[in-house]
């Protein structure tokens, strides 16, 4: 057991070895959110499993670890050849980060349309600090844990995606976050930022992968606007190496009429937390956050949602699905809350686990806190092992047991993996979950709109 | 080709099977009859390797290969094919690449190439055409949301894919309207050989007008009690299963 004493020495330890080197001195708003943030780091009660969203987390593990903070250099990584990283048959635009620094924009992000800017936040914060202000004081400030608290003290760099007024972009933006090797563990930061002003559309990759074995922590923050009518179609790939932690914190905030869209992907690292705070703000937003994590031996994936319907008649849908095998462990808490005034509201939430062996555990928890009347909201989980007429079925037609299994999980996800639009992401998928889960299946027929 | 010593199966310490014997040989196919219960789908499931039963005796030659030492994929791989009474859903699972990789792993067991993709597109719906199955159907989940009739024409497409040496097919046509009749009795036709046997579990005189079964034999209380020709089937079909009691007390 981490004891309180240690967890403020790991984090102090992290806070004062990082905060030399960062830009945008001088700049009042942000050297405020940076104190406020560092201020929160000493003051914020540690974390302990008293506390409902870390009951079932140990961060034992991490607290043990020292890390050194990347990215105060990326001095040699301009010539890095990114294109293996890159999602395979995706015509996008890109921006990569490594080791949360952004690397000068690639080629393919040279013919942005207009009104249009993704880049480095450090860029943005030397180029046009202005608007980023108006931006992080409209948004920001939510340093309500420890690890978001150490996020924000550090600001330095992150991927920054702004969105004008009725842009709608013609091809995906695939974000990229890699980290590369150090001989000591790295703490990985970015501070994202993607603002989508009224009516602009845009479909966005982000993939988090390790681009070799070396240890990490990330610790990402990402804060979505999405403005009248805007509409955002967000996926997110989380699959770094066994040695890795990954925590990823997204505040969304929906004005008007506006379209979220997630889809969740988590597969890698030791533990990998995903901590989701949607507030639908005016009425008739429509949330819909879908999932799929796989977790093995040593493994711990840590899904967190609070959908929180503060204005009348807005949807929100989350369905998350998850297999379980060897030893793995989740956690699923969603949590929907609907304000007194948020009459009208629709939300549903689902959670279904395919446990692949007795030895794999979930503990999942649907709370939906309701102050208004008029409302429609459910909530419902399962845990279910694989049917055994299902597995005779597979094998009778000659398939080996781990390939049947394999099938039947991938079967299992394709409520979650058919709802994704492009072809290039549902293809390797499917390649990435039997590769996980053992089986050789080319399982890219998987989608029934391949064939 | 297939042949069943005394075999006993039991399931929950409630034996069904008590002592089966049958002999299939090469080219043939045999009709087995019977009532409800008696024991019909237990064994076409113990002999395809479900693991929920308990075999306590008997012995199965298949081929001259020890069936039941096989895991239930090497005896798919060995060529044996059950069509299942009820055959379950798969949600999901795409039913071409169910079927893609059925005949793959047949293919690789066989130390043949995995067939080319186009070759097999062909394949399959040629097949589901002559099975008379909708080729959207290709495209859904294995059985999910399929009527009771087009789970049994994707039985019989299966088998026609794969081809195999001894199929057994279990009510294949219960619950199916006259023309899917003459589509299973078609794909079963079809693949009479010299080298292949076919088994076809049923309660129906009809399915025998369009099969003609070289042996009819009936299966109650776990024990075939009777074997005859295809007139055995006719005699059934007037006289029902009581007179075979007495016969077999
Ligand atoms: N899982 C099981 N648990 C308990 N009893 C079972 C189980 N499976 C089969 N039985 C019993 O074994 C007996 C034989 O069943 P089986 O399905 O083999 O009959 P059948 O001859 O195929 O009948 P039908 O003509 O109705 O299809 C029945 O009494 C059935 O209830
Ligand atoms: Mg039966």
């Amino acid at each position: 057991m981490i004891t309180a004493a240690q967890q403020s020495d790991w984090l102090l330890h992290h806070l004062s070895q990082s905060a030399g080197n960062l830009p945008g001195r001088g700049l009042a708003w942000l050297e405020n959110l940076r104190r406020e943030a560092a201020r929160s780091v000493a003051q914020l009660p540690v974390l302990n499993r008293k506390q409902e969203s870390w009951r079932y987390t140990s961060i034992d593990s991490l607290l043990q670890q020292r890390f050194i903070t990347a990215g105060a250099d990326i001095g040699g990584l301009e010539n890095l050849d990114i294109s293996r990283w890159m999602l395979p048959g995706l015509d996008a635009y890109r921006l990569v980060l490594v080791n949360g620094r952004c690397l000068p924009s690639p080629a393919s992000s040279a013919d942005l349309p207009e009104g249009v800017v993704l880049g480095s936040l450090r860029t943005a914060l030397a180029t046009d600090p202005d608007r980023l202000s108006a931006w992080f004081v409209r948004n920001s400030g939510r340093s309500d844990n420890l690890f978001t608290a150490l996020n924000s003290a550090l600001i330095n760099d992150g991927a920054l995606l702004h969105v004008g007024t009725d842009v709608v972009l013609d091809k995906p933006i695939e974000i990229l976050h890699l980290h590369l090797g150090h001989e000591r563990p790295l703490l990985v930061q970015p501070r994202n930022l993607l603002v989508l002003e009224p009516g602009s559309g845009v479909t966005l990759v982000e993939r988090a992968i390790g681009a070799d074995s070396s240890a990490a922590f990330h610790n990402h923050l990402t804060e979505i606007y999405l403005s009248a009518g805007a509409s955002l179609d967000h996926y997110r790939l989380q699959d770094e190496n066994q040695r890795s932690h990954h925590l990823c914190t997204l505040f969304l905030s929906q004005q008007e009429q506006s379209r979220y869209r997630g889809t969740h992907l988590s597969f890698g690292g030791v533990w990998a937390r995903t901590d989701c705070h949607a507030l639908l703000q005016q009425p008739g937003g429509e949330c819909e956050i879908n999932g799929l994590y796989t977790v093995g031996d040593e493994q711990l994936k840590d899904i967190h949602l609070r959908v929180h319907h503060a204005a009348p008649r807005c949807t929100s849908r989350e369905r998350f699905k998850g297999i379980l095998h060897g030893e793995g462990r989740a956690v699923f808490d969603g949590h929907i809350i609907v304000d007194r005034g948020a009459q009208g509201s629709d939300a549903q939430l689902r959670n279904d686990n395919l446990m692949l062996t007795r030895s794999a555990e979930v503990d999942t928890k649907p709370q939906l806190e309701i102050y208004a009347d008029d409302v429609k909201c459910s909530h419902g989980t399962t845990v279910g092992e694989v049917d055994p007429a299902q597995l005779f079925y597979l094998r009778s037609r000659g398939i080996d047991k781990a390939q049947a299994l394999s099938m039947l999980s991938l079967g299992f996800a394709a409520e979650i993996s058919n709802g994704i639009r492009l072809n290039a992401l549902r293809s390797y998928l499917a390649q990435r979950l039997a590769r996980k889960l053992g089986g050789q299946t080319d399982a890219s027929g998987m989608d029934s709109g391949n064939v | 080709m297939l042949s069943i010593k005394e075999l006993r199966v039991s399931i929950e310490q409630k034996s069904i099977l008590n002592g089966l014997n049958l002999e299939i040989g090469s080219g043939e196919v045999h009709a087995i009859m019977g009532p409800n219960g008696s024991g019909k789908s237990t064994l076409s499931q113990v002999l395809a390797g479900r693991e929920d039963y308990l075999v306590s005796g008997g012995e199965v030659l298949f081929d001259g290969l020890d069936l039941l030492a096989l895991e239930t994929e090497e005896r798919a791989h060995a060529g044996l094919f059950l069509g299942m009474q009820y055959p379950v859903e798969l949600p999901g699972v795409n039913n071409m690449t169910f079927i893609r990789e059925s005949l793959n792993a047949l293919r690789r067991a066989r130390g043949e190439p995995e067939l080319d993709a186009a070759d097999f597109l062909r394949r399959v719906r040629e097949q589901a055409q002559l099975v008379g199955l909708d080729q959207a159907l290709l495209k859904r989940g294995v059985n999910e949301g399929f009527s009771g009739g087009e789970k049994k024409r994707n039985e019989i497409l299966q088998m026609a894919m794969l081809q195999p040496k001894l199929a057994i097919l279990d009510e294949t046509d219960s619950g199916l309207d006259i023309d899917a009749l003459r589509v299973i009795a078609g794909g079963v036709n079809g693949l009479r050989a010299a080298d292949r046997s076919i088994i076809v579990i049923t309660h129906y005189q009809r399915l025998l007008d369009y099969i003609e079964p070289d042996r009819v034999h009936v299966l109650v209380g776990g024990r075939i009690v009777r074997s005859g020709d295809k007139q055995l089937a006719l005699e059934l079909e007037q006289r029902g299963y009581g007179w075979l009691d007495e016969a077999a007390a």
